[in-house]
Formats: structure tokens, C-alpha cells, sequence
């Protein structure tokens, strides 16, 4: 008998009222309306996210190319703290033990020097970037065994100008090393420090104009606070 | 032909489905609104009986309705043409059935609370009455069952499909679809029973 209700039941179920035409109007008017409000999301993600990842790519390529891209990994590496840290050993210049001092000695205050330093203003000590510099490439090149094996040409000519300025204190030999690094590198990684350098060098030649034009972008501020105050106590001194 | 009171897609209309199917599915992709519309205006009616016998509640029905036809876009980039478009929204209905059923028990245990009945003019109320106990009977026996075993029953008891064509729906074996309604009807008949109506 269940078997006949269950039939019957079955054939109730499948004799369901009527839906109303309005019903299913209004429910295609819901549909055509989902519809529109789901494009209008779509464009309105893609209006947003189309700029952002474009934005990002152009960043990307222009990072890679200008190597501002590797500056900016080795920071990360160094914030998170997962970069190996630089051992003194694997500095790329040779160095003679004397020049260590004088890199460390600290800017002397315009206050303190006297007259005849103020009429020969005095070469500021070395930068003490170059020896940075030569540490950030070492701890780079530890990092990757593949890119170590794959010398970097600038890096070379910054080495040479490294020694021309540092070890051998030979002004007209650095100031064309700095030269050939920046007409190799002009937005490498340690151009800031060959610019700084090649301004000491022209100080130190006396060709003081030249050396005026080099250091106003540093004492301005273009490269931030990086030897602004040296920079503009240079100006200072070589001031006509 | 007419069904329940809307027109009823004819073979004939099926067939032209068919031949503009890639056109058609192609416009469906960019989700064109006069693309769904138009499968819409051909489907409507078999996805909303459908949705109203897995369901047994009007308003559910209509959302499950909305669903189905909203989804439609993303859906169709599943669609291999091997099955008719009708069988492809169903299918599309069971995909999204799960919460839909647990929106209609919540309906209809609220209903039952407040007493809340609807009445159709019929010419007949008497047999009218009896057709609506019954199918409120099977529907709320059909609350009890698995959402599989509950699809299984609609689709080849309720809409009279065959297995190979339930299986196609569900994306199961033939053999899964009898073994579901084969424990659905069961219960079915348990549940009828126990209601004291057997």
C-alpha cells in the first residue's frame, strides 16, 4: 500500500501548482540585474588591479635594469636578517693596514680648523662608503656562488678607482677611474660613493669649479642625507 | 505545449539550441545579459519545476532559479556540449541545491510554526486538498533524506528522467544513481508509514 502512496505522492509532487508569469518575470528582471551588478564588478577589479599590476611590472623592469632592484633585495635580506653577513676577509680590495685608520677618522668640525686649513681647505677624509661598497659586493657575491663566478665589469673599474684613491692617494689616476666607473655605471649600485669620491679627487687636483659642480647635487640634497654637511662644508671652503 | 501555465520548450526548440550551441555558449562566456536571456527565456520553466519538486518551497525555488542562471557564465566554461543545455543547467541546479534545501526546511519548519498554509482556486478543492497533503507529506519525508538520495528520487521518480541521463546531472555512475534511489525509496515509504498514511 505504502508503495501506492509513495506513487501517489510522487505524482502529487510532480503536478505542482502553477508558477505565475510574474514570478517568473521578476525573477529574470533578478538575473538580468546579478548579471549587470557582477560586469560592473569585474570592470570596476579590473579598473583597480589592471594600474596596480602594471604599476608593479614597470617597477620590477625599471628595478632589474638599473640594479636598484638587487640594493633594494640585499636591504630586505639585511632587515629580515637572513643575508650572510660580509666577513672582513672577503673584502675585494686589497687594502694596506694604514688606510683603515684614516677611513674611520671622523669629518673634522669647520669650527675647529684654523685659518690656514680654511684658505687650503683640508681633503675630508676618504668616504667610508667604498669600504661598504666593496663589503655589500661581498656578501652579495657569498650569497650566490653562480653570481661570484661571473665577475661584474663595474665592479671591476670601481676596484681599480678604489686603489687609485685609497691605497695608491693618486688624485689624476682615481678621478679618471671614477670617470671610466661612472661612464660604465652611471646609476649602479655605488654610484653615489664614485660621485662623492670623484668631487674629492677635483678638490684635491684644485680644479675647485668643477669640483663645486660636483659637489651641489650631494650638498643639496639629492642624494638625501648621504655627505650632505661634508659636502657643504666643502662648498664652503672652495667658496670664491 | 504549455507547463504549469509558462510555455514549455518543444524538442524542436531544443534542436535549434543545439545548432547555434557554440555561438551561443561563446556569448554565454563574455556572460552577454541577451545571451543568458535567451537561454532563459528557453529553460526557465524546467529549471524552476525542478527547483520547486528538489525544494518543495516557491520562494527557495526562485532563488535557486537566480542562481542557476547568474552562475551561468562561469558554468558554462565547463560545458562540452555532450549533453543538452537543459541538462547542463540542471546539473548546474544540483551543484547549488545543498544550500537552498537547508534555506527551504528553515521555511518550512517556520511555516509550520505560525500555521501558515497557501490556497489555490482549483475546480476540484477537494482533490486539490488531497494533492497538496500529499505532496507536502513526500516533500517533508524528502527533508529527512541525504541531498543525494533526495536529487536521485526527483530527478528519475518526480521528472521521470532515466539514469543515464540522472548519472550525466549528478556526474556519477548509473549504477550510483539506481543504488540512491533505490535507499531514498525506501526511506520514502518508511517515513509514509510512520506518518500512518501507508
Amino acid at each position: 500500500m505504502s508503495k501506492d502512496l509513495l506513487a501517489e505522492a510522487t505524482r502529487a509532487l510532480r503536478e505542482t501548482e502553477p508558477v505565475s508569469e510574474f514570478e517568473a518575470r521578476a525573477t529574470r528582471a533578478r538575473v538580468m540585474t546579478g548579471l549587470h551588478q557582477t560586469r560592473v564588478r569585474r570592470r570596476t577589479r579590473l579598473a583597480f588591479l589592471l594600474p596596480i599590476a602594471a604599476s608593479f611590472i614597470a617597477v620590477s623592469a625599471w628595478g632589474a635594469a638599473s640594479g636598484q632592484a638587487r640594493v633594494v633585495l640585499e636591504k630586505l635580506e639585511r632587515f629580515v636578517g637572513v643575508a650572510t653577513p660580509a666577513p672582513t676577509s672577503a673584502k675585494v680590495t686589497p687594502r694596506k693596514p694604514s688606510a683603515a685608520p684614516a677611513r674611520t677618522v671622523p669629518t673634522p668640525e669647520p669650527a675647529a680648523r684654523t685659518p690656514m686649513q680654511d684658505a687650503e681647505p683640508t681633503l675630508p677624509p676618504p668616504v667610508a662608503a667604498p669600504e661598504a661598497a666593496p663589503a655589500r659586493a661581498a656578501a652579495s657575491a657569498s650569497a650566490s656562488s653562480a653570481r661570484a663566478e661571473r665577475p661584474d665589469p663595474t665592479l671591476t673599474l670601481y676596484r681599480i678607482a678604489h686603489t687609485a684613491h685609497f691605497v695608491d692617494h693618486d688624485p689624476a689616476r682615481a678621478l679618471a677611474a671614477w670617470d671610466a666607473y661612472l661612464s660604465a655605471a652611471p646609476t649602479g649600485q655605488f654610484a653615489p660613493e664614485a660621485r662623492y669620491n670623484r668631487a674629492l679627487s677635483l678638490v684635491r687636483l684644485g680644479r675647485n669649479q668643477e669640483a663645486r659642480s660636483a659637489l651641489e647635487p650631494f650638498a643639496n640634497g639629492a642624494y638625501g642625507a648621504y655627505r650632505k654637511a661634508e659636502a657643504s662644508a666643502l662648498l664652503e671652503r672652495l667658496a670664491p | 505545449m504549455t507547463f504549469f501555465g509558462l510555455t514549455m520548450v518543444t524538442e524542436q526548440a531544443l534542436a535549434s539550441n543545439a545548432e547555434l550551441g557554440d555561438e551561443l555558449v561563446l556569448r554565454l562566456q563574455r556572460a552577454e545579459p541577451s545571451a543568458v536571456a535567451e537561454v532563459y527565456d528557453a529553460h526557465h520553466a524546467a529549471v524552476r519545476a525542478f527547483a520547486k519538486r528538489l525544494l518543495g518551497d516557491a520562494t527557495s525555488a526562485e532563488d535557486l532559479v537566480h542562481e542557476v542562471f547568474v552562475s551561468l557564465p562561469q558554468a558554462i566554461r565547463k560545458f562540452r556540449g555532450d549533453s543538452a543545455l537543459r541538462t547542463f543547467l540542471i546539473s548546474i541546479a544540483v551543484n547549488h541545491a545543498r544550500h537552498f534545501v537547508r534555506a527551504a526546511q528553515r521555511r518550512r519548519r517556520a511555516m509550520s510554526a505560525y500555521g501558515e498554509t497557501t490556497t489555490h482556486e482549483t475546480s476540484d478543492p477537494e482533490h486539490e486538498a488531497r494533492r497538496k497533503e500529499l505532496a507536502d507529506l513526500l516533500t517533508r519525508a524528502l527533508d529527512a533524506l541525504p541531498l543525494d538520495q533526495r536529487v536521485a528520487f526527483v530527478l528519475c521518480e518526480v521528472e521521470e528522467r532515466s539514469s543515464r541521463e540522472v548519472a550525466d546531472i549528478v556526474g556519477a555512475p548509473e549504477a550510483t544513481v539506481r543504488t540512491r534511489l533505490f535507499h531514498a525509496k525506501k526511506k520514502l515509504r518508511q517515513a509514509l508509514e510512520t506518518e500512518g498514511l501507508g
